[in-house]
């Protein structure tokens, strides 16, 4: 669904399939009292195949999800569990729901991988209707881009009833007046900023704000010896990359020494 | 047959216990985002990072409150709301049990008071934002004309060890005058755009009747 110039009430909605009660009833049944392998069927609705691989890979050895019961099978008539990967696009949205229709009830509908519980990253693309939910009713939601093998053997414990769910919504409010305290205030701002521009430039963002963390901690630390507090950061860090940004950064603080 | 088992003992097994047995994960493993209520000054800059748009940044109907909100089930992992928050407020956890049975647990959401500006009482950022900011120009001013103070007397000083107390490492590139400028940002800092724009008007008004005469 295109999200920002179009109005919703201008663009195709898909009706969803409603359960009705009887079905309901005999899915709470199965649920409760599985007691037999459990057969999946995957069903792509226009994914980039990065769920299903990750699928592959859970029905290898290292993973190995047939310990549970749990097989793979090529055809929806065989299915207990229909599992749908990808955005829901506007020509997989007939495949899918003739998939779903084939499968006999009582079944289960997992919603895979993130673009399979909201659109993911293609969820204002103009062919793609959605997650699943627009158009099936769905019984378990299993995020991930693409979920792990490990994070697909919960979902599929989870929607058999082996594994409790852990993440609940949470809302916090706030009160006014909390204080977020400075990072490294005892060093001079200037010396600060330079250090990290100078380690996420080396490193990249995310292990440039690492290694600018300890050397700044180490500075912060050092008391009346800076430099042979800094010197012995270098001798003790095993990675060699990261030896030679703290040096680069000890390049840096020395420029900016005035005495 | 002997030798096929032979073989089996050989390569052991390879299959993890993983729900009978806690999993291995590596570091650096892109787990769940964790969001640190208390470190989060509501900037907005993960919302503005995030690829899929999982993190989104909503203010209340009445202005009075901005609320941050991620959807785990949208969200790809990828890690960049960690890489641009200033103050570490969200990390990716080893945390990976993320299924749910109900759409609406995927969600997660805190909301922050937003300030109103000093002048025309508008609101405009969030309070938490605007008061860190402050205090980082502050800090920085203050570095600078300690920078300042310390470059007289260094002659005095000499071979000097190194501290880290601030007086002997140079602070600011231009101590003294930018100390000065900082600080009277860090004051302009609770107007809001608009009045600042005002001011800065006002002042480039100023200056070029104080320059080239009548204009």
């Amino acid at each position: 669904m295109i999200e920002t110039p179009v109005p919703a009430s201008l663009q195709y909605q898909p009706t969803k399939v409603e359960l009705d009660a009887k079905v309901a009833e005999a899915k709470a049944k199965l649920l409760n009292s599985i007691k037999r392998s459990v057969y999946v069927y995957r069903v792509d609705c226009g994914g980039c195949n990065g769920c299903e691989i990750e699928i592959f890979s859970t029905i290898t050895a290292v993973f190995d999800a047939e310990r549970f019961g749990i097989k793979v099978v090529p055809s929806p008539r065989h299915a207990d569990v229909l599992v749908y990967t990808g955005a829901v696009t506007r020509a997989m949205r007939m495949p899918a729901l003739r998939a779903y229709h084939a499968a006999p009830e009582p079944k289960l509908v997992v919603s895979y991988g993130a673009c399979g519980c909201t659109g993911g990253i293609f969820h204002d693309n103009y062919c793609v209707w959605g997650g699943t939910d627009k158009i099936l009713p769905v019984d378990v939601y299993i995020p991930g881009c693409p979920p792990t093998p490990a994070q697909t053997i919960y979902g599929f414990a989870m929607t058999l009833g082996l594994l409790e769910q852990k993440l609940h919504a949470s809302h916090h409010d706030e009160e006014p007046g909390v204080q977020v305290p400075l990072a490294f205030a005892d060093i001079p701002y200037q010396v600060r900023v330079d250090i990290e521009r100078e380690a996420r430039l080396q490193s990249g963002y995310l292990w440039g704000r690492d290694a600018a963390d300890d050397f700044l901690t180490t500075l912060e630390k050092g008391g009346t010896d800076v430099l042979g507090a800094v010197d012995a950061l270098i001798a003790g860090e095993p990675d060699a990359r990261r030896a030679e940004v703290f040096g680069e950064l000890k390049r840096v603080l020395l420029s900016k020494v005035v005495a | 047959m002997f030798k096929l088992f032979k073989e089996i003992g050989r390569a052991g097994n390879a299959t993890v216990a993983y729900p009978a047995a806690p999993l291995d994960l590596p570091d650096g493993y892109r787990g769940k985002p964790q969001h640190d209520e208390a470190a989060c000054i509501a900037c907005g800059a993960c919302a503005v990072a995030c690829p899929p748009n999982a993190i989104s940044m909503e203010l209340a109907a009445d202005q009075s409150r901005i609320t941050w909100a991620i959807n785990y089930g949208r969200c790809i992992f990828c890690g960049r709301c960690e890489e641009v928050c200033p103050t570490v407020a969200i990390k990716l956890s080893k945390e990976f049990e993320l299924a749910v049975g109900c759409k609406a647990d995927l969600e997660e959401s805190c909301s922050y008071p937003v300030a109103t500006c000093a002048r025309c009482g508008k609101p405009y950022a969030s309070a938490k934002e605007i008061d860190y900011a402050r205090r980082v120009m502050m800090q920085a001013a203050g570095a600078g004309a300690a920078a300042a103070g310390a470059e007289g007397d260094v002659d005095a000083v000499t071979g000097a060890t190194l501290d880290a107390e601030g007086g002997e490492l140079e602070g600011m590139g231009a101590a003294g005058a930018g100390a000065s400028e900082l600080a009277a940002a860090a004051d302009k800092i609770s107007l809001c755009l608009e009045c600042r724009r005002v001011d800065d008007g006002v002042t480039a008004q100023k200056r070029a009747t104080e320059k080239g005469g009548a204009r």
